[in-house]
C-alpha cells in the first residue's frame, strides 16, 4: 500500500464524516490563518515604518537639526533653537562638503481664486524633492536659479492642487501665500509610505528657501542639508560637523544628525515591530495548539467509534503498523488540509489589509511553507496517541464491540 | 492442515481464572468440510479464534499448514490471517461506509496487490457469489443474504486454504441460510477446506464431519461422508 493510497483511504474516511472533519480542520485553519495574517501585517507594518523613516534622507546628504527639533519639549534656557548663518558657514568650511543648503518648515494659509486652505510649507534647496522624496507628476521642480533669484514659484502637493484648482490645470496658476502671489510650476506626490501620510495629512506647498525667508522673515532655519561630495565617508563627516557646531554653540548637545537619528529610530522601530509580531504570533500559536488538541480529541473519538472496523481490518490481515498508519495519515491529512486552507485564508487577509490600508502586508513564502509543514506535523504528533491506541486493540474484543 | 494438540485456553475474569478450553486435540485435513457444534458458552468461539489466529492458546500446540502458530510474531500472524484464512462472520462485518467491491478489495489491499488488479479480482469474486450487479452498493443497501455473499467473496480474496465461518447463517432467515450453506458446499466441492462454527443442527449437518464441544471438551464426533 503506497502513500497515495493511504491518503486516498484517509480522504474517503474523512468524507464520510464531513461536518466533523470540517470542524476539526477549522481549529487548525484558524490557528494557521491568524499566524499568517499576523506575520503579513507585521512585515507590512515594518516595511511601512522603515519606508517612512528612510524617506527623509537623500543619498550623500547630512541633515542637521537643532536638538529641540529632534525631541520636542520645553527648551532649556540658552538652548539653540534655530540654525543661523554662522552655523552654515562652519559646515561649508569642511572639506568634502559640496554645498550647504537649509530647509524651513511652517504652516500658512494658501489661497487661490477659488478658495483658501491651511497647508504645511516646506521651503528648501532645489533638491528638496530628493530630500523629502517627492515625485513630480506635472510641471517641474524649482531649480537653482529660482532659489538664487528668490523667485516667487511654488510646487503643490497633489491634494492641495486638487483643493485649490479642482479638476483644472494648476500649472501656471497663481496661489497667494501671506498675500504674495506665487506661480505654480509643478505638482508633486509624496512617496513617503502611506502609513505616514495617513496620519499627517498631505496638503503641502514647496518653495525655494530664499523666497520663504522673504515671505516669513521671522521663520527660523530648522534644518541644515549638507551635500557631501561623492565618495565621502558621510557618517564620519556628519559627526565632525555636528561636533564643530556644538563647540560653536557652546553646548555639547545643541545639534544632532537627524539622518543618523532616523536610522537608529528605524532600527528601534523595526525591533519593536518584530517583537510585537512574535508576541501576537505566539498567541496565534496557542490557537494552533488548541486546534491540535481538538484533532487529538476527535481522533480518540474516531478510534473508539471505529473499534469494530479496526477488529475487522485486523481479521482481514491488517498489521498493527497498517492500522497505526491509517489513523496517523487520517489525522495528518486533516491538519495538512486545514493548514493549507489557513495559509490561503491568512494570505487573503493580508491582501485585504494591503488593499484597504495600503500597508504593504506580505507573507514571505518560507513562512507559508513552514506553517503548512508544521500543521502536518501537528497532525502526526496529535494522531500518534490515538493511532497507537487503535493499533493495540485486541482483535477479538474489537470485533465484538458494538 | 489444522492440528491442535492439548490446546488449553484460560482467561482471568477478575481474580478468578476461567478455563474455557481443556486440552483440545483436533485434526482437520485439507479439503474437509467440518462443523463445530456446541451450546453457547461451550468454548467453540474461543476455539474458532485460536484456529483463526486471532488468539493464541495458553497451553498446547496449534499447527496450521505445518507451522506452529505459537512461535509466530504479530506480523507473521497478520500475514497468516491475510493469506491462509478467510473469515465469514455471523454479523457479516462488512465496513459500512465503503462499497461492496471495496470491502472485497480489503484483504487484497493488505496483501499489497495493485489497485487495478484488486478491482478486477474483487469483481471476479463478486461474480463468483452472484453479486456482480451489487458491486457499487453500500452494505446498508444490501439484504442479509447479499451481505453474507459479499463477505464470502471477501473471505475468498487472497485464495485462502481455509474458510472459517462463525455462525454464518445466524443472522439470516432459513431460506437465505440454506443458500449460504449451499454456497459453502460449492466452495468445498471446489477443493477448499471449510470449518463452520454453529449451534444450528441443520447447518452442522451440511458438513462431512461434526465435532461436538461441551464445556471446553470435545464430547464426540460424527462423520457423515468422506
Amino acid at each position: 500500500m503506497n502513500a497515495w493510497e493511504m491518503v486516498s483511504m484517509a480522504l474517503i474516511s474523512l468524507r464520510t464524516n464531513k461536518l466533523r472533519s470540517f470542524l476539526t480542520m477549522l481549529g487548525i485553519l484558524i490557528g494557521v490563518a491568524s499566524i499568517i495574517a499576523i506575520v503579513a501585517i507585521g512585515n507590512g507594518g515594518k516595511a511601512a515604518v522603515l519606508g517612512a523613516i528612510a524617506s527623509g534622507s537623500a543619498e550623500n546628504t547630512i541633515q542637521i537639526v537643532p536638538r529641540e527639533l529632534v525631541a520636542p519639549g520645553l527648551p532649556q534656557p540658552g538652548q539653540v533653537l534655530a540654525i543661523d548663518e554662522s552655523d552654515l558657514a562652519i559646515a561649508a568650511s569642511f572639506s568634502g562638503v559640496q554645498q550647504v543648503n537649509y530647509t524651513l518648515y511652517g504652516t500658512a494659509v494658501v489661497g487661490s481664486s477659488n478658495r483658501s486652505d491651511n497647508a504645511s510649507i516646506e521651503a528648501g534647496p532645489a533638491n528638496l524633492n530628493e530630500l523629502t522624496r517627492l515625485r513630480i507628476t506635472r510641471g517641474h521642480m524649482f531649480n537653482q536659479a529660482d532659489v538664487i533669484g528668490h523667485r516667487d514659484v511654488a510646487v503643490l502637493s497633489q491634494s492641495l492642487a486638487n483643493k485649490l484648482f479642482g479638476s483644472g490645470n494648476p500649472i501656471g496658476g497663481l496661489v497667494t501665500v501671506s498675500g504674495v502671489p506665487l506661480q505654480v510650476i509643478g505638482v508633486a506626490v509624496s512617496q513617503e509610505a502611506s502609513l505616514f501620510s495617513l496620519f499627517m495629512g498631505s496638503d503641502a506647498l514647496y518653495m525655494p528657501a530664499t523666497t520663504c525667508q522673504d515671505l516669513f522673515p521671522n521663520w527660523s532655519i530648522s534644518e541644515m542639508d549638507v551635500q557631501a561630495a561623492p565618495g565621502t565617508n558621510v557618517q564620519n563627516l556628519a559627526q565632525r560637523i555636528v561636533t564643530a557646531l556644538n563647540i560653536h554653540a557652546g553646548d555639547a548637545t545643541a545639534f544632532a544628525d537627524s539622518s543618523g537619528l532616523a536610522s537608529s529610530v528605524g532600527a528601534l522601530l523595526s525591533k519593536v515591530t518584530t517583537i510585537l509580531t512574535l508576541v501576537i504570533g505566539a498567541i496565534a500559536g496557542i490557537a494552533l495548539l488548541v486546534g491540535g488538541v481538538g484533532v487529538m480529541n476527535i481522533m480518540l473519538v474516531s478510534v473508539t467509534e471505529r473499534t469494530q472496523e479496526i477488529g475487522i481490518r485486523i481479521s482481514l490481515g491488517a498489521t498493527r503498523t497498517a492500522i497505526l498508519f491509517q489513523f496517523l495519515v487520517e489525522s495528518a491529512t486533516i491538519t495538512a488540509i486545514g493548514g493549507l486552507a489557513g495559509v490561503v485564508i491568512g494570505s487573503l487577509i493580508g491582501l485585504g489589509i494591503r488593499m484597504a490600508t495600503g500597508i504593504p502586508a506580505s507573507v514571505p513564502w518560507p513562512v507559508a511553507v513552514l506553517s503548512f509543514l508544521f500543521s502536518a506535523v501537528i497532525g502526526v504528533v496529535c494522531g500518534l496517541y490515538p493511532a497507537n491506541k487503535a493499533a493495540r486493540l485486541n482483535p477479538i474484543e474489537a470485533l465484538r464491540y458494538e | 492442515m489444522i492440528e491442535l494438540s492439548g490446546v488449553c485456553k484460560a482467561y482471568k475474569v477478575g481474580d478468578e481464572p476461567l478455563t474455557v478450553l481443556h486440552g483440545i486435540d483436533l485434526r482437520i485435513e485439507e479439503g474437509e468440510f467440518v462443523s463445530i457444534m456446541g451450546p453457547s458458552g461451550s468454548g467453540k468461539s474461543t476455539l474458532m479464534h485460536i484456529i483463526g489466529c486471532l488468539d493464541t492458546p495458553s497451553a498446547g500446540e496449534y499447527r496450521l499448514c505445518g507451522t506452529s502458530v505459537g512461535g509466530l510474531s504479530a506480523r507473521d500472524l497478520a500475514v497468516l490471517r491475510n493469506r491462509t484464512i478467510g473469515f465469514v462472520f455471523q454479523n457479516f462485518h462488512l465496513l459500512p461506509r465503503i462499497t461492496a467491491v471495496r470491502n472485497v478489495e480489503l484483504p487484497l489491499l493488505y496483501a499489497g496487490v495493485s489497485r487495478a488488479q484488486r478491482r478486477s479480482r474483487a469483481l471476479e469474486l463478486l461474480a463468483r457469489v452472484g453479486m456482480e450487479d451489487r458491486a457499487q452498493h453500500l452494505p446498508t443497501a444490501l439484504s442479509g443474504g447479499q451481505k453474507q455473499r459479499v463477505a464470502i467473496a471477501r473471505a475468498l480474496a487472497n485464495d485462502p486454504a481455509l474458510i472459517l465461518a462463525d455462525e454464518p447463517t445466524g443472522a439470516l432467515d432459513q431460506r437465505t441460510g440454506l443458500e449460504i450453506i449451499e454456497l459453502l458446499r460449492e466452495l468445498h466441492s471446489a477443493g477448499r477446506t471449510i470449518v463452520v462454527i454453529t449451534h444450528d443442527p441443520t447447518v452442522a449437518a451440511a458438513a462431512d464431519r461434526t465435532i461436538y464441544i461441551v464445556d471446553g471438551h470435545i464430547q464426540r464426533e460424527e462423520v457423515r461422508r468422506g
